[in-house]
């Protein structure tokens, strides 16, 4: 009789009990990578907009462009009339820039691929932030050295918790910088 | 003081044990038991899984790049003032009703989400009513006509080009010029000096033509009963900021009639409890209760037909006092004999004319438009005799609210069936439902050659033309509006036409003009030069035109210099040959709708669902009778009766209304249309048969010939017997929960805590909360809050409240987050009415936190309860544990739920608030405080560097609150004026007892009433 509980452990329970385990392992492990939250996510463009060139190499202010995000929830995507600003002149032969070109004197809006997305459950505000001298690379990493732009931190409500939470040793260069709120109409509404 | 035992509904009063029962529980039977398994879907358990698991299987086979996150589409060249995230305001004016009210309308990227008053207009005042705020959904109504379209006169066929339509309209304009045939226009009342003046000369351009103007809301009988006074003149308006004793009859004034905002305004402002000695005192004289009636500090119950008598009486008693002869005029019973006669307290009489006399030149009696021009006479004299004129401001507008006489469309009819009339065209109106089928209008519209009607949406008289053409909607017109001397404001486009509609003012130009392409911009330009010829000279400008204009266009409102009213010498004879009849029988007071106006916002679901401020009834009108008068007819709320007049009959539904005089039916117009589109088609009953033609400039107190039981019933819905607040806990120790706290001025004035307010501090189990810097909280002021629901709908449109419909407010399932309680007290037949606006109280020790599993609801470190919808699963422990039952749950997705998903459809996804999450099914929700609104002052206060103050913040209901009776902000403040409040003597808090620490403070009420030791 002992045996064969033994037995039926050994066949029975204990491989099962291991492959369960290892099952929640792997999806536990396969969900949770960083990809599933948009880390290294790096879309191709209609247009191929490089930050290296503009904000790196350049060093335009990201404001030139982002107009709105000290003034706004969002940062704003520049229109293509902002681009034209310079390349009505700038480098008009280049096969981009006529792209850009086309699509301005067309009057069609540049389909931009979204990199950053918060659900819509969330409000997140950038000029609250920026406003408060946060630098723009703490959430979306070196732009100035990205050729095709991509997500560099998760946007989960972990991870703006993470820095909420913590804002005095994330955000060591900003003197004074005070805990962000914690409180879920901070962000929810 | 707090003897009273208020009761909500005569059904509370009469049959407490049932009312007891249904307070209980928590939802109206029914609500639980809609899912009866047999009509549920045959499909068993075990094949629903294994249809969910393949459709599972099917959609991950068909999955798309889950890591695409859709596209941002930024503008392609972007207009200079627009910020994406941040509002723009725009000044203009509300075209619902003739009030024309300034507003300020908020757009987001370009379309409007928000109406509210111009703080700059010097008659609203920054504040709007609810019909005003909720005319956004007309604009984004997604029944409006897209284009133009064929009526019945041509056989619907379709679709049709504005170019067609110019040609014909042109072609046949000139054929009744060459033909000598009539060319008709019939229009609503134009406020508008540039349409004035287009219509102007289009009379001059085409010589037959005739204009025809009516407005089923007339306020005619006023005008006639002034002419039969002073002779002639236009009407002058109230200055009723300066009144102290108000005398209504039949006049709701701060209902359904005149400048309602404006009235409400002041009278609010005669209702502070810091200015005790400078309190109106209100008196209202009438047979069905209105929201005036409900605020009045004395209410006489009289039935509209018996009041020219006691106005007679009142007159030769005031007489009498101040020592004028009035044996000239006509004298019926004396208040002796009426008072006996009506059943009406004669000591309250005596007060009113003591008052009267007591505030001579700062009293007004003011009569409503329902009544006949004599009855306006004979008040015009009462206050000429207490000197009232002082109270006379600027007159209204000429020729603004002036309306045909009724011979003339008789005689429309007679020429159109006689094939005398080749063209018409209708501005704004809808006559084939507002004049009496007997008059045959529609049938008539038939034997014209080409008939129009210009029109938002379809209506009955769009579909019986040739052809029906869209304008504007009030948000992508031009135009400007005067409704007294010296007020002028300008009207302009805040969004792109959504659809080929034009301007209809810019169509008559087109049509006058008639060489080259229409020209959209035409009406502007006229607007234009009207006031660079008409206005610019008389304003005393010290700028140019065009700096003047732009100045105009931005401020929205110009004050110009104005004459004195003059008014001509009172008539001898103004009162000659008035026939005083007592009433006998039944009679029927057809009133005016508390926010549909005369049926033109039929198809707006927030206004449907805004709940009757005195009956609390919603998406219905209703024969509203006396208790008494309905027991001797043998019939009860929900039973139908059939009223007969000599004009025709109606079955309506019957409401015993407490307070109602005896032997009077009321009911409202403008329901029981059969064209208003998905929503509000077969609404209510079309009282229009009840009245002659005469009631179109006359007055509409009717005689019923035979009111009789019908068959059958009928349930209204109502919002004010389920969400009912506990209080079966302490009935046993006290019959009073200090719910609603009242005192009388006069005890106030002599002991300002003679109420007896007291507001303990309750030990708790818990520490308590400590809070520092801000805290946010409220106060509503109760003496000046009416009851209007203006709050109701600008909560609704700044907070994505989705309508829900008829059936579901009969299940207690309505989402408004404010309930405007009515509480009665004393007897069905004289009722004392409360209001209180009741909302989440953000509790210090809210009870709804503790109980959710999964701590949706929660506590923040500013003093919001705050409601998180994405972490809700909907358990409902939240409502069940609120006491004051201000949660709202969404059992459906009520935008898919309503005439058929109709608040799904395009383009009404353009009207939600972009800054308020559209709640889904199966999640809370209530009051947040306006919390986007505190964000965004977070944010602005962030971007100056420095930290948010109480002040930064106005919720939307105080935006909206005509009465001025709420105050937010941080209580934290001594200084603010919510943390006044809140230590006023006279402050509250509802059901504090609970030590539930609410932080919405009530100011008790002040009834200015005479003790009964004063009497």
């Amino acid at each position: 009789m002992k045996k064969a509980w033994l037995d039926h452990t050994l066949k029975v329970r204990v491989p099962l009990i291991m492959m369960v385990a290892a099952g929640s392992f792997i999806a536990t492990y396969y969900l949770s990578r960083s990809e599933r939250d948009g880390v290294g996510y790096a879309p191709v463009q209609p247009i191929a907009f490089s930050h290296t060139l503009h904000a790196g190499t350049m060093q335009i202010d990201c404001k030139y462009c982002h107009t709105a995000v000290t003034s706004s929830r969002h940062a704003t995507v520049p229109a293509a009339s902002t681009c034209m600003n310079c390349h009505t002149v700038a480098r008009k032969t280049r096969p981009e820039i006529i792209k850009l070109t086309k699509y301005y004197e067309e009057g069609v809006a540049i389909p931009w691929k979204r990199v950053h997305r918060v659900p819509d459950y969330a409000y997140f505000n950038h000029s609250a932030h920026v406003n408060k001298g946060i630098d723009c690379v703490h959430c979306h990493g070196p732009v100035q050295n990205m050729d095709v732009l991509s997500q560099i931190q998760p946007f989960t409500m972990a991870a703006c918790l993470d820095c909420h939470r913590n804002a005095p040793t994330r955000l060591a260069s900003i003197q004074g910088v005070k805990r962000g709120p914690e409180n879920c109409n901070a962000c929810h509404r | 003081m707090n003897e009273k035992n208020h009761w909500r509904s005569l059904r509370d009063l009469q049959d407490a044990g049932a009312t007891e029962e249904r307070k209980s529980r928590e939802f109206e039977p029914g609500v639980t038991d809609t899912f009866d398994p047999s009509e549920m879907s045959p499909l068993s358990r075990k094949q629903f899984l294994a249809l969910m698991a393949a459709s599972a299987a099917f959609g991950a086979a068909g999955c798309t790049n889950y890591r695409d996150k859709g596209e941002i589409v930024p503008y392609s060249k972007k207009p200079e003032d627009i910020t994406p995230g941040r509002p723009l305001y725009y000044a203009s004016t509300c075209t619902a009703c003739t009030q024309v009210c300034g507003t300020l309308i908020k757009t987001r990227e370009g379309r409007p989400v928000k109406v509210d008053g111009n703080p700059d207009h010097p008659v609203n005042r920054g504040r709007l009513c609810a019909t005003g705020q909720a005319t956004l959904l007309q604009m984004y109504d997604p029944a409006r006509l897209r284009q133009p379209h064929t009526g019945a006169a041509s056989a619907r066929s379709g679709d049709v080009t504005w170019d067609r339509v110019d040609t014909e309209a042109v072609q046949q304009l000139a054929a009744c010029i060459r033909d000598g045939k009539q060319v008709v226009l019939v229009t609503g009342p134009q406020t508008s000096p540039s349409a004035r003046k287009v219509i102007t000369d289009f009379k001059a351009a085409f010589p037959t033509t005739r204009v025809l103007t009516y407005d089923r809301l007339h306020e005619d009988t006023r005008r006639r009963g002034w002419e039969r006074t002073y002779g002639s003149g236009p009407v002058p308006t109230i200055m009723w900021e300066k009144a102290r004793v108000i005398v209504t009859l039949e006049a709701d004034i701060l209902g359904a009639e005149g400048a309602v905002v404006e009235q409400t305004g002041a009278f609010a402002a005669g209702r502070d409890v810091d200015r005790p000695d400078d309190f109106i005192r209100l008196y209202a004289v009438e047979g069905a209760m209105s929201l005036t009636g409900t605020n009045a500090d004395y209410r006489i119950r009289l039935t509209p037909a018996a009041q020219l008598e006691l106005v007679l009486a009142l007159l030769h008693e005031i007489g009498r006092r101040v020592n004028i002869r009035t044996a000239q005029y006509p004298a019926g019973r004396s208040l002796d004999g009426l008072a006996t006669a009506y059943g009406l307290a004669a000591p309250t009489l005596a007060r009113l004319i003591d008052d009267l006399v007591a505030a001579r030149g700062k009293a007004i009696v003011y009569a409503g438009a329902v009544h006949s021009p004599e009855m306006h006479a004979a008040v015009n004299v009462v206050n000429e005799l207490l000197g009232n004129t002082a109270l006379y401001g600027p007159v209204r507008s000429a020729d603004g609210a002036a309306v045909s006489p009724v011979e003339e469309f008789t005689g429309l009819v007679r020429d159109m069936k006689a094939g005398l009339v080749g063209f018409i065209a209708h501005l704004d109106v809808n006559p084939v439902y507002h004049l009496p089928a007997a008059l045959g209008y529609g049938a008539a519209l038939a034997g014209v050659p080409l008939s129009v009607a210009f029109v938002e949406a379809e209506n009955e008289t769009a579909v019986a033309c040739t052809y029906m053409l869209p304008v504007h909607s009030m948000f992508e017109a031009w135009g400007d509006h005067s409704v007294r001397d010296g007020v002028l404001s300008l009207q302009q486009p805040v969004v792109a036409p959504l659809y080929a509609t034009r301007q209809k003012e810019a169509v008559l130009l087109h049509w006058m003009g008639a060489s080259g392409p229409f020209n959209e911009s035409a009406y502007r330009d006229h607007v234009k030069k009207y006031w660079e010829t008409a206005v610019y000279p008389l304003a005393g400008a010290a700028v140019d035109f065009t700096a003047f204009w732009q100045s105009a266009l931005h401020d929205g409102v110009i004050e110009l210099p104005h004459a004195t009213p003059v008014r001509g010498a009172l008539r001898a004879d103004a009162l000659a040959d008035i026939r005083i009849t007592a009433p006998t029988g039944m009679s029927v007071l057809v009133t005016a709708a508390p926010y549909i106006g005369d049926g033109a916002f039929n198809n707006n679901g927030w206004l449907q669902e805004l709940p009757h401020p005195v009956s609390k009834i919603v998406w219905d009108n209703y024969a509203a009778i006396a208790p008494a008068t309905a027991k001797r007819l043998g019939v009860k709320s929900d039973d139908r009766i059939e009223v007969s007049t000599a004009n025709g009959k109606v079955t309506l539904p019957v409401f015993e209304q407490p307070g109602t005089a005896e032997d009077l039916i009321s009911v409202a117009l403008g329901y029981g249309r059969t064209n208003a589109g998905p929503v509000g088609s077969g609404v209510g009953v079309d009282v229009t048969p009840l009245l002659s033609l005469a009631a179109l400039n006359g007055t509409r107190v009717v005689a019923a010939s035979a009111v009789t039981k019908a068959e059958g019933s009928y349930a209204l819905a109502s919002t004010q017997e389920h969400h009912a607040l506990d209080d079966t806990f302490v009935k046993d120790f006290h019959l009073k929960r200090h719910i609603i706290q009242e005192g009388t001025l006069e005890e106030y004035r002599r002991d300002p805590h003679s109420l007896g307010i007291e507001r303990k501090e309750y030990e708790s189990i818990s520490p308590r909360v400590e809070y520092a810097g801000l805290k946010w909280g409220m106060a509503i002021d109760l003496n000046k809050c009416t009851g209007c629901n203006a709050c109701v709908a600008g909560c609704n449109v700044e907070n994505n409240v989705p309508v829900v419909g008829r059936e579901q407010v009969a299940k207690g399932r309505e989402m408004q987050w404010i309930r405007l309680d009515r509480y009665y007290s004393g007897t069905p037949e004289d009722p004392v009415a409360s209001h209180q606006p009741m909302l989440c109280q953000h509790c210090d020790n809210a009870p709804c936190e503790n109980v959710c599993p999964v701590v949706a609801t929660n506590h923040s470190a500013d003093g919001l309860n705050q409601m998180i919808y994405n972490r809700c699963v909907g358990t409902k422990y939240c409502s069940n544990n609120c006491p004051y039952k201000v949660r709202r749950f969404n059992f459906f997705n009520f935008r898919d739920d309503l005439a058929g998903g109709y608040q799904q459809e395009e383009p009404l996804n353009l009207m939600q608030n972009p800054e308020v999450t559209v709640r889904s099914r199966g999640v809370m929700e209530k009051c947040s405080f306006c919390v986007q609104r505190i964000m965004e002052a977070r944010q602005l206060a962030t971007e100056q560097g420095r930290t948010i103050e109480g002040k930064d913040v106005r919720t939307a209901c105080q935006e909206a609150c005509p009465a001025r009776a709420i105050e937010f902000g941080n209580v934290l403040d001594p200084a603010s004026p919510v943390t006044k409040m809140r230590e006023h003597q006279l402050g509250y808090d509802v059901l504090g007892e609970l030590n539930v620490r609410p932080n919405v403070t009530y100011i008790a009420r002040l009834r200015n009433i005479h003790s009964e030791k004063s009497a």
